[in-house]
């Protein structure tokens, strides 16, 4: 008996010793470090009021702060990195580099209000903490923390092996050329609409999820999202909630529709919503629901931009 | 409850285990097989307890026939009414809407809830009724190596004990009546064996392993691939064969992990189940994959089904049919559906191909026969798992490459010949999460999935030291998956 235990308590340290300090995925989870790191620098940067775009990837792909920026005339920051990052790590991140006067804006995905606890804590920034973000892991809950140290399976480690050799062989991702990059504010550009030719199949083929009200509601992301809009109510930040975007043939439902405008009814928030509710012909899209070709994308802004100047009392601050 | 979960490893079993010895010792071992049963229905009703006076309604109803068969003057009469009214029932509630759907196909469905386990329970009882249906032959039922004392003897506390234990009531192993009764009036039952408890408890924790850090994630790998399949999509050669690579992998860590927990579980409770698996991908022959494969169904069928009907005493075409006749009956008892009719059929075929083969040509390379037999095992699983027939044929197509080849455009970089066999893309979108890196990903999966099952043995030939380092690579994994996954798959068999 006592050399199982031995073996069973070996085996923990060697899965902690080997996912804290050795495995690493520099390909993938590395790119998204790197896009979260660059916006963060950006934020840092700049001193005056400014307006941060916080979402998952429809953030990048359907925002386009180059666009924005000028129209409501203070610095923007598009920051939305993906999906799958807990919003938990986003907001710790991005709480010390906001201040007075600063306005969020959180045109979140459906699913991340109702993404569960469990998935939250093993998504992709869990792994990030462990490996390289210690500090912010540390301003985590210790759940948070303990899950962060179990957040690896086997394919991680297979993975880690595959990226590492890759990373070092100059691997080059040939997405990029299929989808375009970013540019300094974060934007994703060049994923223009005949690239998106590509895809036209399969986003025909998409069928949208669109979470109950009463899910939304009891949703893990939206209990996230109300901590976060009571933190900026303390800190003199507004946090201005939107709608992702979305195919016009598949609306977001009545209930669901409150529920997210629920969360954003207070004094110190606000809650775009543009006439179209952000739905557009599948034909301005890309590749999901969430993700507006670029032709789409700066409408989008344009409309967003208007939007956030009636909701804003606009105070002009001098753009990069 | 599941043995993979929270509330059965933290909680049920270590109150089980607690009660069954603290009543061994200080009431005997009668109430310690109270307690066992008791908590042995709780385990089974926590799922659907509705179903519950089922089960206990079997048990009883069975032992009173077996007591009938061993007292009545026509033993034969009981015995037959008792194997028909089980049949009946496993019939009633798994085959009525199937064979209704053949009868009648604009029949609305009859929406029977197939109870957990049912398939299981029933056949553990047929065996016990024939076997004390054989006891009272003239020549006596004792066949060399199966001691013990005549199955009749045994009180109704042993024999719910016996039909109930809950390591082996859901999903198997169906245990032989003549190997478990002796176990559990041995009076040395309820004593604690911290020998057994080890031993135990590493098949447990390998089980576990096999479970949740492998078995589900091919699971994952295979579910794309057959989901698309399922809604329409065509799957190109790597997808379609990596799907069903996954699936060969999922089932085969599902099942026998599920085997493993069960006999680690009985070994706890200080009772030996029979081994399940034997390393089934290794087999050189199809017959030798049966031996190999949930191995003591396979020895019910040939004990219970093939050599009644005649078995291969009865000249060498009633031996095929009597072979076809047993896989399909293996493909019916999987399930009521056509797929796993055509899945046994295949497997019967399999077999009769063998045996003409083993009859008239000499042997095959061992190399060569084993990549034939784990070939034509992974081909039946296709329909096996597929959701109707015509995803099924449309997987197959896929891997004859009758769906076109593609590779990502990674790969064809880094090795230019490959472009003159497969077409670029940026993805493969039924693949792993259709990312750049998802098709060296799953090959990665893979080809250690396959190097395990083919070249490692399994846990039970393993030496102590081998298995203690199964443990050490496997057991934070599946604490990582226990405790922190979002969501376990349930057991493959449970649906059985």
């Amino acid at each position: 008996m006592g050399r199982i235990l031995l073996a069973c308590v070996v085996s923990l340290c060697l899965y902690i010793v080997a996912f804290a300090w050795v495995l690493d995925r520099p390909l993938t989870l590395g790119a998204l470090r790197d896009r979260i790191d660059a916006s963060l620098r950006l934020g840092q940067s700049i001193q005056q009021p400014k307006l941060v775009i916080l979402a998952g990837s429809n953030g990048p792909y359907s925002h386009r702060c180059e666009t924005i920026e000028p129209r409501v005339g203070r610095p923007c920051i598009n920051a939305g990195a993906a999906v799958g990052v807990g919003l938990d790590y986003l907001f710790a991140r991005w709480k010390p580099l906001l201040h007075p006067g600063d306005i969020v804006y959180l045109p979140m995905e459906e699913a991340q209000y109702v993404r569960l606890r469990a998935t939250t804590e093993l998504g992709p920034d869990a792994a990030i903490m462990l490996r390289h973000d210690r500090t912010t892991l540390s301003l985590l809950p210790l759940r948070r923390q303990i899950a962060a140290l179990f957040a690896c399976g086997p394919r991680d480690a297979i993975m880690s092996l595959i990226e590492v050799s890759l990373d070092a062989n100059g691997f080059h991702d040939p997405r990029t050329m299929a989808t375009g990059g970013t540019n300094l504010w974060g934007d994703h550009i060049g994923h223009t609409a005949l690239l998106a030719g590509f895809n036209r199949a399969s986003l025909l083929a998409i069928t949208p999820y669109h979470p109950t009200g009463a899910q939304i509601a009891a949703g893990y992301g939206t209990l996230l999202i109300g901590d976060f809009i009571q933190w900026a109510g303390l800190h003199g930040v507004r946090v201005i909630g939107g709608l992702s975007t979305g195919f016009a043939d598949s609306p977001i439902g009545d209930t669901g529709l409150d529920a997210i405008r629920a969360i954003y009814r207070g004094n110190t928030t606000g809650f775009l919503e543009l006439a179209n509710h952000s739905r557009y012909p599948r034909t301005a899209f890309f590749d999901t629901q969430d993700h507006l070709n670029e032709d789409g994308q700066i409408s989008h802004s344009i409309l967003v931009a208007e939007g956030l100047n009636q909701l804003t009392d606009r105070t002009p601050a001098p753009s990069r | 409850m599941m043995f993979h979960t929270l509330p059965f490893i933290l909680g049920f079993l270590p109150v089980c285990l607690a009660g069954y010895f603290a009543l061994g010792r200080f009431g005997g071992p009668v109430w310690a097989l109270r307690w066992l049963v008791a908590s042995s229905l709780l385990f089974y009703a926590w799922w659907r307890p509705e179903h519950l006076p089922l089960l206990l309604g079997s048990v009883a109803l069975n032992h009173t026939i077996a007591g009938k068969i061993q007292n009545s003057d026509r033993p034969y009469v009981w015995l037959t009414a008792g194997v028909t009214l089980n049949l009946l029932v496993l019939g009633w509630f798994k085959y009525a809407d199937f064979l209704l759907h053949i009868a009648a196909p604009a029949t609305p469905s009859l929406t029977i809830v197939l109870p957990l386990a049912i398939s299981f329970f029933t056949f553990q009882q047929i065996m016990f009724l024939v076997d004390t249906g054989r006891a009272r032959e003239p020549n006596g039922f004792q066949r060399p190596g199966v001691g013990g004392p005549r199955v009749t003897t045994v009180p109704l506390l042993h024999y719910a004990a016996f039909v109930t234990f809950f390591p082996h009531l859901i999903a198997g192993p169906i245990v032989r009546p003549s190997h478990i009764l002796p176990q559990l009036i041995a009076p040395d039952l309820t004593c604690p064996s911290v020998r057994n408890l080890a031993d135990g408890l590493l098949l447990f924790l390998s089980g576990l392993g096999k479970k949740l850090v492998l078995a589900d994630m091919f699971g994952g790998f295979a579910d794309i691939g057959f989901d698309a399949a399922a809604h329409g999509a065509t799957l190109t050669f790597f997808e379609a064969w990596y799907a069903t690579l996954s699936y060969a992998l999922q089932i085969y860590f599902d099942f026998s992990g599920y085997s493993d927990m069960a006999i680690g579980l009985a070994r706890m409770f200080n009772v030996r189940f029979p081994l399940n698996f034997d390393s089934p991908y290794q087999a050189t022959d199809i017959a030798a994959f049966w031996r190999r494969w949930h191995i003591t169904l396979g020895a019910f069928l040939r004990e219970y089904v093939y050599i009644p009907l005649g078995g291969n005493r009865a000249g060498e075409t009633r031996k095929m049919v009597n072979l076809m006749a047993t896989m399909l009956l293996v493909g019916l008892w999987h399930g009521a559906a056509w797929n796993f009719v055509i899945w046994g059929g295949l497997h019967g075929l399999f077999l009769t191909i063998h045996a003409q083969y083993r009859r008239w040509l000499p042997p095959m390379h061992a190399g060569l026969a084993q990549t034939i037999t784990l070939l034509a095992v992974i081909f039946a699983w296709v329909p096996f798992r597929a959701a109707s027939l015509s995803s099924a044929t449309s997987i197959l197509f896929g891997m004859a490459g009758c769906n076109g080849i593609t590779l990502p455009r990674m790969i064809v970089s880094a090795f230019p010949p490959l472009a003159g066999i497969a077409d670029p893309v940026a993805v493969m979108p039924f693949l792993g999460d259709a990312r750049t890196l998802s098709f060296p990903e799953v090959s990665a999966c893979l080809l250690l999935g396959w190097l395990i099952v083919l070249t490692l043995p399994n846990i039970h030939r393993m030496t102590g030291r081998a298995r203690r380092w199964t443990l050490t690579g496997s057991f934070a994994f599946s604490v990582q998956a226990l405790f922190f996954a979002p969501h376990v798959a349930p057991f493959l068999y449970f649906q059985f």
